[in-house]
């Protein structure tokens, strides 16, 4: 198709919309006025040529905004590493006895790891939004008390600065010279260690994670074991089944008790014990 | 339908509405995140014989470019976006080396969205993350008017298609603000989402509805006479819907792309509101647009670097 203009090259054709209806009713705008848009706004008075909004100005505005909520951080704001990857001590008491508060602290361990916009606002600078993938409830809730929950954010990390030093206000500097052989090796050493340590951040906390998942696999199985053993002793016990005296031995071919390990009971008891039962040495020296 | 592959990321394309087989198309490196950006302008041609696109021109910049609009009042004028802050003019009839013709720089922050005012036809707003709109003629070297209400980043603002003053801005603050360049303030404020709006657009057959999108998954189509409630909400996309925009050629058809890589095609007005659903795209679609020119001409981009343009009810991937 050949590039003909539809049109004067100084109006486009009309539009769809033009040739039809108008709406569906009246409209809660003005009426449009007529004239140029500069003269437009200036005879409203509410022109402001060249206003530069600096970051005071900006705050100004958020305080007398209608925003119900606080806003949250802006994309180029989100820091990595503070508040973010901490809250991996004080999580495993692990050898802490049956049935203290072990599960309980999870919550406070895993949090602050995983969610808060780890395709939020922050890694990508196309806006695209925080809020959805964090904290959804996939990794929050149920088994860790809510743990995974807190931000992870802080993966774009001040990556927006503008680079490149020509004048952006010169228009008639013609097409931007491409950026340095040294810039741009720095630039892919940048992305390169950015990437890397991404990466290794989410091994880190892959890893940490299976560790998690691992010890509490170890713990469900080590309880369960503990509560079954629990619960037989508890039903022979009403069964009327005796299942205490364990600690009869047979006796040795000689009437005497056979030494071992398990002969604490006969420390007093006459030294039968042949060579080898270290057990009932120090007894014995008490004795004498 | 043409393929073209960019070298950088997609962010926007845009139908030239002078000529009905040109698009532009503003890329980012690196995602967006860091490095340069280059506007490509490209022609398409429907016959076999030739090759499918044709690079008209291309613009490299410093920054990224996140958004890109044709000049209603010459064929040739393009206004780009760009994530330095700066607000960029092209012109395809002058030689690339004086081109930018005009480099406007006041935005603070990133600049995310550009519109051009369709029916005046002299002017053109930008949106930007210093959580402002700015409102620009072409014959002045700085802004007429900055509008700073949002109280975070602005994501998108577009002028109403049937009134030369009014325009509407999605901001990461949850809301929708309708404006007026005649008034200081804006004149509504519609709280349309629980999370970040990222694109609205305006009906073109109805200048009181405009549909928004949000990171919330859901497109809400709103009547500005009665905002508290929208007149519909649409429900499909798996992810975050980064932008949406009514057809200029059937008034209840909507056009929007996610998150989850999807193009859906939108009838508000009826039951089954999903009416088509292309999922061309491999990484993030981002950018989406529909011919004024041609009815049913589709185009997209996207991260996967691949900008698609095609017929809606056929394969874009197909030669």
């Amino acid at each position: 198709m050949d590039s003909k203009p539809q049109s004067s090259a100084n109006s486009p054709p009309p539009k769809p919309w033009e040739r039809a209806g108008g709406s569906s009713g009246p409209a809660p705008f003005k009426p449009p006025s007529a004239g140029n848009t500069s003269d437009v706004v200036e005879a409203s008075g509410t022109a402001n040529h060249g206003e530069i909004v600096s970051t005071s100005d900006r705050s100004a505005t958020a305080n007398r905004n209608a925003l119900g909520r606080p806003a949250p951080p802006r994309p180029w704001e989100q820091n990595y590493g503070n508040s973010s990857y901490g809250g991996y001590g004080s999580t495993m008491n692990y050898n802490s006895g049956y049935g203290s508060g072990m599960y309980s602290s999870y919550g406070g361990g895993i949090g602050g790891t995983y969610g808060g916009g780890l395709y939020g606002n922050s890694m990508y600078r196309g806006g695209y939004g925080g809020g959805l993938y964090g904290s959804s409830g996939m990794y929050g809730g149920g088994m860790y008390n809510g743990g995974f929950g807190g931000p992870m954010g802080g993966y774009g990390m001040g990556m927006g600065g503008p680079y490149g030093a020509e004048d952006p206000n010169n228009p008639f500097g013609g097409p931007p010279s491409p950026p340095g052989f040294w810039m741009s090796v720095l630039r892919v050493m940048q992305g390169v260690v950015n990437f890397f340590g991404r990466i290794s951040i989410l091994i880190d906390q892959n890893t940490q994670a299976f560790h998690m998942f691992m010890t509490a696999l170890l713990q469900l199985f080590d309880r369960s074991g503990m509560l079954y053993g629990e619960l037989a002793r508890f039903v022979l016990r009403i069964l009327g089944v005796r299942t205490k005296p364990k600690k009869v031995q047979p006796p040795g071919p000689d009437g005497l008790p056979l030494p071992g390990p398990q002969n604490h009971n006969y420390i007093e008891g006459p030294k039968a014990a042949p060579s080898g039962s270290w057990d009932n040495v120090w007894g014995n020296d008490a004795n004498k | 339908m043409p393929v073209f592959k960019t070298p950088f990321n997609g962010y926007s394309v845009k139908f030239s509405p002078f000529y009905e087989s040109r698009v532009a198309v503003a890329t980012a490196q690196n995602f967006g995140i860091l490095g340069n950006g280059r506007l490509h302008v490209l022609d398409i041609s429907p016959t076999p014989n030739s090759p499918p696109v044709a690079e008209l021109a291309a613009y490299d910049t410093a920054d990224g470019v996140y958004d890109v609009t044709w000049s209603e009042s010459h064929d040739s004028l393009l206004v780009a976006a760009i994530a330095d802050g700066s607000v960029k003019l092209y012109d395809l009839a002058l030689p690339p080396t004086s081109n930018p013709i005009r480099s406007l720089q006041e935005h603070t922050r990133e600049v995310q969205s550009t519109d051009y005012n369709p029916v005046r036809r002299d002017s053109f707003i930008t949106s930007s993350w210093d959580d402002t709109i700015k409102l620009w003629t072409l014959d002045r070297p700085t802004s007429v008017r900055t509008f700073k209400e949002h109280a975070y980043c602005v994501y998108s603002a577009v002028w109403n298609p049937r009134h030369a003053d009014v325009f509407a801005s999605a901001s990461g603050d949850c809301t929708v603000r309708i404006w007026d360049v005649r008034e200081p303030g804006s004149t509504m404020i519609i709280p349309a989402h629980e999370f970040e709006v990222l694109s609205c657009d305006w009906n073109k057959y109805d200048d009181c509805r405009l549909a928004t999108a949000s990171v919330d998954k859901s497109i809400k189509v709103w009547d500005v006479r009665n905002y508290r409630i929208p007149v519909t909400v649409l429900n499909g996309h798996g992810y975050a819907v980064r932008k949406v925009k009514f057809s200029p050629h059937r008034q209840s058809l909507l056009i929007s792309c996610s998150y989850d890589m999807m193009v859906c095609l939108w009838d508000y007005m009826v039951e089954d509101a999903l009416v088509g659903r292309y999922d061309h795209h491999t990484e993030f679609a981002v950018g989406v647009d529909m011919s004024v020119l041609v009815e049913g001409l589709l185009a997209s981009t996207g991260w996967d670097e691949l900008v698609y343009v095609w017929q809606h009810g056929t394969d874009p991937r197909a030669p």
